[in-house]
């Protein structure tokens, strides 16, 4: 296509592009400005001269940034947590759905459903209060332990209680929401795999072990891949509203780390930001490095599945007509 | 956190294959029906809980150490509460942020969504691609804070409900709805000589109230639930948002809390009623909404949008 056509094509959609217009200009200023401030890992920041102005002082900030013994707890503490999380929260959804699934009464598999999504919906500020309430030293449980003659358990201020605190806390509000994503996976497998195991005499334990189970796997490992590529940052919000002066140290994860350091003390925003920018950084590289394995391991990664769901929605979007 | 918009239906098909075909009760399902109703009472209880502590008196309280269903009830703390005020600069701050931030989030999703569905423009692949980056990378907050404050935004409910007007999954799930309603119409139209606009206003829209819905259902409960931005943009205390209201009530007394360890409450105001009736107040429109939400889910309305 010559250079004319497109000019002429171009002035033809322009009513397309001002549609997209307002959008576009949000994206601009609220996502891509902002995307270039990460260049302020490279500067020093100066208030009067802006994101844009400020000198550049190569990877003078990432220097500082290592020596700081804080920073490589945090990284270290962000880590062993969120390992932790893949190890105790992420098969919890899958287990539910499982169980779910083999579930025959209607309308009761429905009320479960409700109530386990339900705390999804809310902040972790008003997780945290119900369940701060639900723990504390008056708490219910502990009245409950005390009704039974044992003593009270601080579960809130325990530094080696934390950990487990964090992940039944995250299974407890978000389990019910991600069991939903792997029950729509379940609802995708071949129905004549089942008719043929039935007709083979198998139980349904052994349905759910070798074809919903090896039928879900990809949905398995493609959630498995975004955890990986979250690692450096899952939990902030949780963690922040969960942890108490007694347990703030065992809870610095990084994002802890740099609001820390940028919101509460004489900040130095390059110096985060320099911060942030590694964040990210390990993020996605955990994220290819996971898919790259995952590939490795005979499975599809990443990017078909997603593909794949896409398309299949629109499918049933089109033959539903919603 | 990656999350799943999908349908959520489990497979009904199954269900009715195993009905027919085996229809006693196994021990298998007696087993499963304990677990859950057990795992289903572990979320109910917490709040059964909070509930039942913003309706009774400091005495009950202290007398009963499992108290999910109170004796008498008394609105006192609901009282106290309201009279305590923050909840109310909360409820009043949130209330605007919706009134503002939804419709300007509706508008920007919605306009860009429906350009970018339009089956033949050049650079459409571009301009996908262009919100598709802004999925996987993201300035942070740092960048951010310091734009708002260049912009003269902070302080200011603006920065709030700027910072957060496009949902690029939203976007997308949006824009793949739209890609798929018959194309004639618009066409016809485009014939009569309407615009692009016109056409959106008048024809798209009224084919996608289910989606307008559910969108604007989600953006709401987005924004009811903001905080963090709220906390870092806005210090001054008459725009505290909800949740920040309700965390400067339960949580950080929490914390001091744990600094003396003596917090049985002698006060003559009784604060642990007060703080659950906060949190039964901030919970109160989410759980309103919650069955629609629930409905446009199970509906399976919004199928396949994988939010990363």
């Amino acid at each position: 296509m010559d250079n004319n056509a497109l000019i002429r094509r171009i002035i033809r959609s322009k009513e397309t592009y001002m549609l997209i217009l307002p959008g576009v200009i949000w994206f601009v200023i609220f996502a891509y400005i902002p995307m270039y401030g990460l260049t302020l890992a490279f500067k020093t920041y100066k208030a009067n001269l802006g994101i844009f102005g400020s000198p550049w002082v190569g990877l003078e900030k990432f220097e500082y940034v290592f020596r700081d013994p804080a920073f490589m707890e945090s990284v270290w503490r962000t880590l062993w947590i969120n390992l932790g999380r893949i190890v105790f929260t992420f098969p919890v959804p899958i287990l539910l759905a499982l169980l779910l699934n083999e579930l025959r009464l209607q309308w009761y598999k429905k009320t479960v459903q409700t109530i386990f999504t339900f705390p999804y919906f809310l902040s972790w500020i008003i997780v945290a209060s119900v369940l701060i309430n639900f723990l504390d030293m008056q708490g219910l449980v502990n009245g409950v332990i005390r009704l039974l003659g044992g003593e009270p358990i601080n579960f809130l201020g325990n530094t080696t209680l934390f950990r487990p605190l964090l992940y039944l806390t995250d299974i407890w509000k978000n389990a019910g929401w991600t069991m939903i994503i792997y029950l729509a996976a379940i609802t995708s497998i071949d129905t004549e795999q089942y008719e043929s195991a039935q007709l083979d005499g198998a139980t349904r334990l052994q349905t759910m072990w070798y074809i919903t189970l090896p039928g879900i796997m990809n949905t398995v490992v493609v959630m498995l891949i975004l955890a990986a590529g979250n690692i450096m940052t899952a939990g902030f919000d949780q963690i922040f509203n969960i942890s108490n002066a007694a347990t703030a140290k065992a809870g610095e994860i990084l994002d802890i780390y740099i609001y820390r350091i940028t919101f509460q003390s004489a900040a130095d925003f390059s110096f985060s930001t320099a911060v942030s920018l590694f964040r990210s950084v390990i993020n996605f590289v955990l994220l290819l490095l996971a898919d790259r394995i995952c590939k490795m391991l005979g499975s599809e990664g990443l990017f078909p599945p997603i593909r794949r769901t896409a398309r299949k929605g629109r499918a049933i979007l089109r033959a539903g007509g919603a | 956190m990656a999350e799943v918009i999908m349908n959520p239906e489990p497979a009904r098909r199954t269900a009715r294959r195993k009905r027919s075909i085996q229809g006693r009760i196994e021990l298998l399902d007696i087993v499963l029906i304990v677990i859950l109703a057990v795992l289903a009472l572990l979320i109910i209880i917490p709040f059964l809980n909070v509930l039942a502590i913003s309706f009774v008196t400091q005495q009950e309280y202290l007398k009963t150490s499992i108290l999910l269903f109170p004796k008498e009830i008394t609105l006192e703390n609901y009282k106290a509460m309201f009279e305590d005020g923050r909840i109310w600069t909360g409820y009043r701050t949130t209330a605007i942020l919706l009134a503002i931030g939804v419709p300007i989030n509706m508008f920007l999703t919605t306009s860009m969504a429906y350009g970018l569905s339009r089956p033949d423009y050049p650079f459409k692949r571009f301009f996908i691609f262009f919100v598709v980056v802004t999925m996987m990378f993201n300035g942070g907050i740092i960048p951010m804070y310091l734009l708002m404050k260049q912009l003269h935004l902070i302080n200011s409910l603006w920065s709030v409900v700027l910072a957060y007007g496009i949902n690029a999954f939203y976007l997308i799930i949006m824009m793949n709805y739209f890609s798929n309603l018959p194309i004639a119409l618009a066409e016809s139209a485009k014939l009569d000589g309407a615009g692009e606009w016109t056409i959106l206003f008048r024809i798209i829209l009224p084919l996608s109230m289910p989606i307008m819905a559910t969108m604007t259902l989600f953006y709401a409960v987005d924004r009811w639930n903001e905080w963090f931005n709220a906390m870092i943009f806005i210090r001054k205390g008459n725009l505290v948002v909800l949740q920040l209201a309700l965390r400067s009530i339960v949580i950080d007394s929490q914390i001091s809390q744990q600094l003396n360890i003596s917090n049985i409450q002698t006060d003559k105001q009784f604060t642990e009623g007060m703080k659950m009736a906060a949190v039964i107040v901030s919970m109160l429109p989410i759980m309103c909404v919650f069955p629609l939400l629930q409905r446009h889910f199970v509906k399976g309305m919004l199928i396949g949008a994988i939010k990363a």
